[in-house]
């Protein structure tokens, strides 16, 4: 007699290869031919991952129609098994998939808005943290403020795209007129973090994203003015970094501060 | 180990997204709430917030689905973790899962598949048990699931399997009315057979759902409002166990609040008509 391992091995080729072996082990019913009966165990497979898919990956559903979403989801399911306890992380390799995808070679957009529903998803349940707001900064002694180092919130992300993927979401997600897809003549930097309840991006310009992935390393706040005066001239350049640290305090993307414990200031205690 | 029999809760529902609002801004006539453990097993956000806040309103009880006790695969030990965990966080009446496993060699099929009722697939499955109450300190709760084959394997009947599992390990039931008789139509066995079969002690809670129905079989669906046969079901169920924690369970096309308060109202008067005013006794949380 067939052990249990041996009949979940068949059973489970059953689902993912299409393989019938397992028939041999299972009856037909009074009413139905067990062929069809097993059936239901491959339908459901697919059917269901396909419906999350769906729910994850509802713009680049819009964007690409129901034909090209259902082959999309189809080749992702067969060559992805889950390994995941929930469904809910089943898609986190599309964005990876579609790039490598040679259907979408032409369509870089199509991975990128993957990528961006993605990091939205992910910064929706993402670790919780109390977002840093200006009043704590009070605390810091002003002498003290060089040395500042901000803890970025943890659900942050930052993203660089090629194309106006993150233009293309919002058309989409708002139900707007079609927006041509389109390759950018310079990158362009967002940043997906979660504000109260909700997942949200925001396209940051160049220089605010480069003092955000330095102040994101932990580089202290005098630095960051150097590196913001060195990219675009000192003029303001203290101005500048202080005008992106409010807005970054206000849309809650920062959790915390310290001070650079590389520069002790022993005149200074928290 | 938690050995006491769990409270008995009244009349609860499944914990759905769409309805946290309305939960928390009015005060529906609903007992107790069952969640799905692994839609929280999430690091923040409001999920968690939203499920800390009903907690704080309601008896919760956890209901998975990716155990896999039946499984010869290992267990995922970072999932026995992860439920231990939110079981901490939340304090459940108890936590349950399916007798059924969920894929093998690593892969999850995300579906709550059938086991043939083979001795060796007992004493496995009883040793897996064990090992998982012992993991938790408390005894876990198994629900019967709907199936669509029967193995060429199996020596003995779905009940027979269930009640020497219970016996064996000292675990909960969760008797899933509609379950049990979507399995009968599939199976052509005796729904009534299954009820007798139960260890009237062990069973702490029902299942009660729609399905689909597809002439030469039917689908466990949870998307369609609990039919009359179903709810006949259920009659008799209440008949032979006496008041047990009711749960109208839906997954899908998942209606206003209210619908399913109705759904839970009718389970109420059925159970008020069985038992009389024995239903009405609800423990203190």
């Amino acid at each position: 007699m067939k052990s249990l391992k041996e009949i979940q091995d068949e059973f489970q080729r059953g689902i993912l290869a299409g393989d019938d072996a397992i028939l041999a082990n299972v009856n037909d019913s009074s009413k139905e031919e067990r062929k069809v009966l097993f059936g239901v165990y491959r339908n459901a497979y697919v059917a269901r991952l396909a419906e999350i898919l769906g729910e994850d990956y509802e713009q680049v559903h819009g964007y690409l129609g129901d034909r090209a979403f259902a082959n999309l989801v189809k080749a992702y399911i067969a060559g992805n098994p889950s390994d995941q306890r929930s469904a809910r992380w089943f898609g986190r390799h599309m964005p990876a998939f579609i790039a490598k995808s040679r259907t979408f070679a032409d369509h870089p957009e199509v991975a990128e808005l993957a990528a961006l529903e993605k990091a939205l998803a992910d910064a929706f349940d993402g670790p919780d943290a109390e977002p840093l707001h200006l009043s704590d900064l009070a605390e810091v002694p002003p002498d003290a403020w060089p040395d500042l180092v901000f803890t970025t919130h943890p659900t942050a992300i930052r993203l660089t795209f090629a194309t106006n993927a993150a233009e293309l979401w919002t058309a989409l997600k708002n139900e707007a007129d079609p927006v041509k897809p389109m390759k950018l003549p310079d990158p362009q930097a967002l940043l997906v973090w979660r504000e109260g309840f909700m997942a949200r991006f925001k396209p940051l310009s160049t220089e605010e994203a480069m003092m955000w992935d330095e102040a994101a390393k932990g580089v202290r706040f005098s630095v960051l003015c150097e590196m913001v005066a060195t990219f675009a001239g000192e003029d303001e350049a203290e101005l500048r970094a202080a005008t992106y640290l409010k807005g970054w305090i206000d849309m809650s993307m920062l959790a915390g501060w310290s001070l650079d414990p590389r520069e002790p200031r022993p005149s200074v205690s928290r | 180990m938690i050995t006491e029999k769990p409270p008995y809760l009244g009349f609860g529902l499944g914990l759905r997204p769409q309805h946290y609002d309305e939960i928390l801004d009015g005060n529906p006539a609903i007992d107790w709430f069952e969640v799905i453990s692994e839609n929280y097993m999430i690091e923040g956000g409001q999920p968690l917030y939203m499920l800390d806040r009903i907690r704080e309103r309601y008896p919760i009880v956890m209901h998975g689905v990716s155990l896999s006790i039946a499984s010869t695969a290992p267990f995922d030990m970072d999932y026995l973790r992860a439920l231990k965990g939110l079981a901490g966080r939340l304090q459940p009446k108890w936590i349950s899962d399916h007798l059924c496993w969920t894929g093998v060699h690593g892969v999850n099929l995300h579906d709550l598949l059938p086991i043939p009722y083979t001795q060796e697939a007992l004493d496995h499955v009883v040793d897996r048990v064990n090992y998982v109450q012992d993991f938790l300190g408390r005894r876990f709760t198994i629900e019967n699931v709907s199936t669509y084959v029967t193995f060429a394997q199996s020596e003995m009947t779905e009940w027979e399997f269930v009640n020497e599992l219970a016996r064996r390990t000292g675990c909960w039931l969760l008797f899933d009315v509609n379950n049990v008789y979507v399995s009968a139509f599939n199976h052509g066995f005796s729904a009534i057979d299954f009820l007798q079969g139960m260890p009237r002690d062990q069973v702490v809670q029902f299942h009660v759902a729609g399905h689909s129905h597809e002439e030469t079989h039917i689908i466990d669906t949870h998307d369609h409002p609990v039919c009359d046969e179903v709810w006949d079901f259920y009659r008799e169920a209440v008949r032979y166990f006496g008041p047990v924690s009711t749960m109208i369970e839906r997954d899908d096309n998942i209606p206003p609040l209210a619908e399913l308060v109705e759904e839970l109202d009718h389970a109420r008067s059925i159970a008020g008509e069985v038992l009389g005013g024995a239903s009405r006794l609800v423990a203190a949380e």
